[in-house]
């Protein structure tokens, strides 16, 4: 046999190996969906132990053609990403796909994060919106309550006392109805606002919360004692019997209020920290005096 | 005999060597600022993790932390900081670093930041930040210059003021080999 027959036999050989050859292709990509261009893949025979590799293009396809058949360890590897291994079997002359989805080195779950820490929750977002439009409106209410509010304390002054007349007091009880409905409405939206479990209250909420078990009931006190003082005082009556603590439980009550509404304004920063030693100061003194106050009230 | 212990010395060590590539982030502070006409305040969080991969003379860095671990000591404002950055259906902030390996030594280094926060994906270039190294360890020290409308975050009001639109984040982290 001559040299060019032997050639002949050879490519004839290969042609018909080639023929009976197996293809395997994909696509790499992140857990995502997007590509990894440049990912390497290595395909290497159980068998025999050779391996044949290919790089991925920018749209992360790869080819290996012309495997033989057999079982394969292909791993699939790209800088920056956890490494993966599957075995296929291939048949010969059939085109295989084995596509693989690489986990980044880093990850949130590389991190340790459990996946209920990462994931979001609408409805829990859902819920801190809706408490603060709630709380906004809260605030907003809050603010303007203060204008009747010290209105009416004001106005108290002329409203009592053997000289005032009727007008006076009839504008003393419309600033002191008004001052009732916004309050009313202010504590509404700070009570239904809807509340975070598992939240434990620190800061100057705490004491803005505190300060509502005074003016709260303070609030309503406040109208009942005046409708009774107003009722006395209308009859030509001197105003007599609880009814006389009308003025002091008023201004308790806004004392309570404006402490309450620069607890949750004003607390930090240079004016914050002028006005925070004005309130301690205030307190101070409340304090000393608070005890005084109702042993003298209680006497007959 | 002296050429295999080399060898075996050589093989023990390489896992090692390929370590020298990877860090952990140890411990951490992330600081964030807003100031209003009547407040300055501060969220503290020590809760990130981190860690970091450094392959052909680039280095990535990934630092993640729960939004509502940032604590002001006011649970008012924190729940209000939760609310307007979405924090319940974004509920990590996700620092992606990306720094020159050479850099990790120097006094100062500038690094690439890709920050997810609010549901938005910003990019920081060149944020300058100061190393000091301790024994394997790195401490990082700098401050992100984020703003409220990079992340399309409604500045918050009160008393219909509303805080100002820088609100940066001092950083600092100690990393170690991983």
């Amino acid at each position: 046999m001559d040299i060019g027959k032997i050639a002949c036999v050879a490519a004839l050989a290969a042609g018909l190996a080639w023929g009976q050859a197996a293809t395997l292709h994909g696509k790499v990509a992140e857990s995502s969906g997007a590509a990894i261009a440049n990912a390497q893949v290595e395909a290497t025979s159980v068998a025999t132990g050779m391996a044949q590799r290919a790089r991925c293009d920018d749209a992360g396809d790869y080819s290996l053609p012309g495997l033989a058949a057999g079982r394969y360890m292909v791993t699939f590897s790209a800088p920056g990403f956890t490494s993966r291994s599957r075995q296929v079997t291939l048949t010969a002359g059939a085109e295989h796909e084995l596509d693989a989805a690489l986990t980044p080195l880093l990850s949130l779950a590389s991190l340790g994060f459990p996946s209920s820490e990462t994931q979001g929750n609408a409805k829990e977002q859902a819920l801190l919106n809706r408490r603060s439009h709630m709380l906004h409106i809260h605030q907003d209410l809050g603010l303007i309550t203060m204008i009747p509010l010290v209105a009416t304390v004001v106005s108290g002054g002329f409203a009592g006392g053997r000289a005032s007349h009727t007008g006076k007091r009839e504008l003393h009880a419309i600033l002191g109805t008004t001052t009732a409905a916004l309050y009313g409405a202010t504590a509404y939206y700070a009570i239904a606002a809807p509340k975070i479990k598992g939240v434990k209250k620190k800061g100057p909420i705490r004491l803005h919360e505190a300060m509502a078990w005074i003016h709260m009931p303070g609030m309503i006190l406040t109208p009942i004692l005046g409708a009774m003082a107003y009722s006395q005082r209308s009859k030509g009556e001197r105003v007599h019997g609880i009814a006389r603590l009308h003025g002091e439980v008023a201004i308790i009550t806004l004392a309570a209020y404006t402490i309450a509404l620069l607890s949750v304004t004003v607390h930090s920063g240079p004016v914050g920290h002028a006005a925070s030693h004005s309130l301690h100061a205030a307190l101070h003194l409340f304090g000393r005096r608070k005890p005084v106050a109702p042993v003298e009230g209680a006497r007959p | 005999m002296r050429k295999w212990l080399g060898v075996a010395v050589l093989a023990l060590a390489a896992p090692a060597l390929a370590q020298a590539g990877s860090w952990q982030l140890l411990r951490s502070t992330l600081i964030y600022h807003v100031v209003h006409p009547l407040h300055h305040a501060e969220g503290v969080s020590h809760a990130a993790r981190g860690k970091g991969v450094c392959q052909a003379g680039t280095c990535n860095f990934l630092v993640a932390a729960p939004v509502n671990s940032f604590q002001s000591g006011d649970t008012n404002r924190d729940l209000h900081m939760l609310q307007v950055t979405r924090g319940a259906q974004y509920p990590m902030v996700v620092v992606r670093v990306t720094v020159p390996q050479s850099a990790l030594h120097s006094g100062t280094l500038k690094a690439n930041l890709e920050v997810q926060f609010a549901g938005q994906d910003v990019h920081y270039n060149q944020v300058p930040f100061q190393v000091a190294a301790k024994g394997p360890d790195l401490t990082l020290s700098g401050t992100i210059p984020a703003t409220l409308t990079d992340f399309k975050i409604t500045p918050p009001e009160l008393l219909m003021m509303p805080i100002r639109n820088q609100i940066p984040v001092t950083v600092q982290m100690t990393w170690g080999p991983g």
